[in-house]
């Protein structure tokens, strides 16, 4: 049965498309002058409200993340926000997705993610990223590093929770001759780990062959379905036979009560598009960063949320395409039902809020979410 | 990227690794080190250069078609595998140059106490930290902003379409290669050694620093950092000149050499 979590960029949306237009790039060179700490604890709480009403009304889980020098992402730490998930939510899990791990000590990772799950109750899932190029440029950490670094924290987290402590780990990048995490987590052996992604065939392969469930993040259906593909045949080579539990999609979606006031609202997930990852592709793809083979496939798949390949798409295509779903709840439940059918995810995140929608309207979306469409989707 | 033609391309062995490697002329040995963009090939300078000298320029370990072997990854390690070239080739007497980060490698190796070292050319090289100014960002930009960095006056670059030509896929390829590289021996900390100066102390063969007193990557207070650490040590700074002399005003440049070399 598919289960459907929750997920907030939470995004500090008095940004408009006029005060990104004069810089280099929507991030690094967007000017942090721009955010305002008393309007940041408005939306904070308010996304704070948004959990506790997602966790009341029904949904599975609550997914999180992180980015660093980004507007459109108010959370530089997903061990902080899924530390308010875990206090203002009694029920639904709490998805990471994820931890930059290549740019963070993996013992203190594996300590906070061990209390997280220890406050909890056991409700964590560990997502682990490499994040965009600019989580590790933000690090001042070489980008041809991140592949390395982010292997070998991978190892010795999962070290820190299945091995006795204390323990020497020799690695290149993290070397530490005596680990010894206290803290250690309640879920046995260790907290369950997804792993997401967009384009990069390699994350797939890498996901598939650790028997990690794989999240897509929003890519188009045909290509979402390629990327499956690589996952099953993967695992097959690997030696496990996968099944829905292995794969999760993120898409944008609005529910309103009226499939006008939906389509209005939902326009805002375009919101600033033209700017968030815009900027020399020196941030975007730095050398050494990805793969040759990653990148080829990156540049010939359709624009999803970055600013600087491939052809835009209008809000109408987004919607064609199943990538934004918005409308009634009637209309709402008939589009996941097709993208379940398509798909057969065995979980459905939806990206529920962006820019400046208001606070009443995503609380009213949750609400008919979980209401109307989550119990459609899982009578199915 | 331009690549002249002339001087012979051969492979030289060094442990598991073949290095690819331009060299033509005769005369004392010159081993040329390209910098962070990678090896553009056989130059007019060194052409010029090859009338007098046996000189050698070869695609540093990790750069065009130079694999990088498994363990190197800073600049002292390329440093290190930079001398067991000299061994292969078996260079004595040689005049070490280097231009940007392969001035830095130089130094590095001249810090060494590398034996047959017979002089040193440091050209606008990295390696020292400025105390004034700060070494420009040349890998979180894009490559419009790079080429503006590298000259002081486009307009007196000889040849300068063919600098600025658009590459090739192949060359692209090789590109992104070199900057990968670049990164990976550079990044952190940025373009230079912290220690550097306090090794240069024990280097005392004769060297020339050569400086484009414009140079908006490297600035011009690195270079009088590097002779007031190196003993034996000149600098000469040449005007209206940006990050590349060699490219820039290629006559004053060869002018300063040949007259360092000759004394």
């Amino acid at each position: 049965m598919v289960e459907v979590f929750w997920f907030s960029e939470q995004p500090y949306g008095h940004v408009q498309e006029e005060d990104l237009a004069p810089y280099e790039s929507g991030r690094m060179h967007f000017p942090n002058t721009n955010f305002d700490p008393e309007k940041a604890h408005v939306l904070y709480n308010n996304y704070h409200n948004q959990y506790a009403l997602a966790d009341e009304v029904g949904f599975d889980g609550i997914m999180s993340n992180e980015h660093h020098s980004a507007y459109w992402c108010m959370k530089p730490s997903v061990n902080v926000d899924a530390a308010v998930i875990a206090k203002v939510t009694k029920r639904a899990k709490i998805a990471m997705l994820g931890n930059v791990i290549a740019v963070n000590d993996p013992v203190k990772m594996a300590e906070e993610i061990a209390m997280l799950d220890c406050i909890s109750g056991g409700r964590i899932i560990s997502g682990f990223v490499r994040g965009t190029a600019v989580e590790t440029l933000h690090a001042g950490i070489s980008p041809t590093e991140n592949r390395d670094r982010f292997e070998e924290a991978h190892d010795l987290i999962v070290k820190c929770w299945t091995d006795p402590g204390p323990f020497r780990w020799e690695g290149r990048y993290f070397p530490h001759r005596m680990v010894n995490p206290w803290v250690r987590p309640m879920q046995k052996p260790h907290p369950s780990v997804w792993f997401p992604g967009t384009g990069s065939p390699e994350s797939v392969i890498w996901a598939a062959k650790h028997q990690y469930p794989y999240m897509n993040l929003g890519s188009l259906l045909d290509l979402t379905k390629q990327l499956k593909g690589i996952y099953f045949e993967t695992a097959q080579e690997v030696g496990f036979e996968p099944g829905p539990e292995h794969f999760g999609y993120l898409m944008r979606c609005l529910v309103a009560d009226t499939d006008e006031k939906a389509q209005e609202i939902g326009r805002t997930f375009l919101w600033t598009e033209a700017h968030r990852n815009r900027g020399p592709v020196e941030f975007n793809d730095p050398p050494g960063y990805q793969s040759r083979e990653a990148l080829r496939i990156k540049m010939s798949r359709p624009l999803i949320g970055t600013g600087t390949m491939g052809k835009r798409m209008s809000y109408e295509d987004l919607q064609d395409a199943h990538n934004i779903v918005v409308g009634s709840p009637e209309t709402v439940i008939e589009k996941l039902r097709y993208v379940k059918k398509d798909l057969d995810p065995g979980y459905i995140l939806i990206y529920g809020n962006e820019g400046n929608m208001a606070h009443e309207d995503v609380m009213r979306s949750i609400e008919l979410l979980g209401t109307k469409v989550i119990p459609a989707l899982k009578d199915d | 990227m331009t690549m002249t033609t002339g001087g012979a391309l051969s492979q030289v062995s060094v442990g598991d690794a073949q290095v690819e490697m331009f060299s033509g002329g005769s005369g004392p040995p010159l081993l040329f080190l390209h910098g962070a963009g990678g090896n553009s090939g056989w130059q007019g300078y060194h052409e010029e250069l090859s009338k007098s000298y046996t000189v050698y320029v070869p695609s540093q370990a990790g750069f065009n078609g130079t694999e990088r072997p498994d363990w190197l990854y800073t600049i002292n390690d390329l440093a290190h595998f930079n001398l067991e070239l000299v061994q292969a080739l078996g260079l004595d007497q040689y005049i070490l140059m280097g231009s940007s980060m392969g001035g830095w490698v130089a130094a590095e190796m001249a810090a060494m106490g590398a034996p047959g070292m017979k002089s040193l050319v440091l050209v606008d090289a990295a390696g020292i930290k400025p105390e004034q100014g700060e070494i420009a960002e040349i890998f979180m930009v894009s490559s419009d902003t790079r080429l503006k960095q590298r000259f002081y006056d486009p307009t007196q670059v000889p040849n300068y379409d063919q600098v600025t030509r658009e590459m090739t896929p192949d060359e692209q390829v090789i590109d992104h290669g070199n900057r990968e590289m670049a990164s990976r021996l550079c990044w952190k900390p940025y373009l230079h050694n912290p220690s550097l100066p306090h090794y240069l102390r024990k280097v005392s063969i004769p060297t020339l620093i050569v400086w484009g007193r414009q140079d908006a990557i490297i600035p011009l207070e690195c270079g009088t950092m590097y002779e007031k650490s190196i003993s034996n040590s000149n600098l000469k700074v040449i005007d209206n000149c940006g990050h590349s002399p060699a490219v820039e005003r290629p006559q004053e440049f060869l002018d300063a050499v040949n007259d360092f070399l000759s004394n």
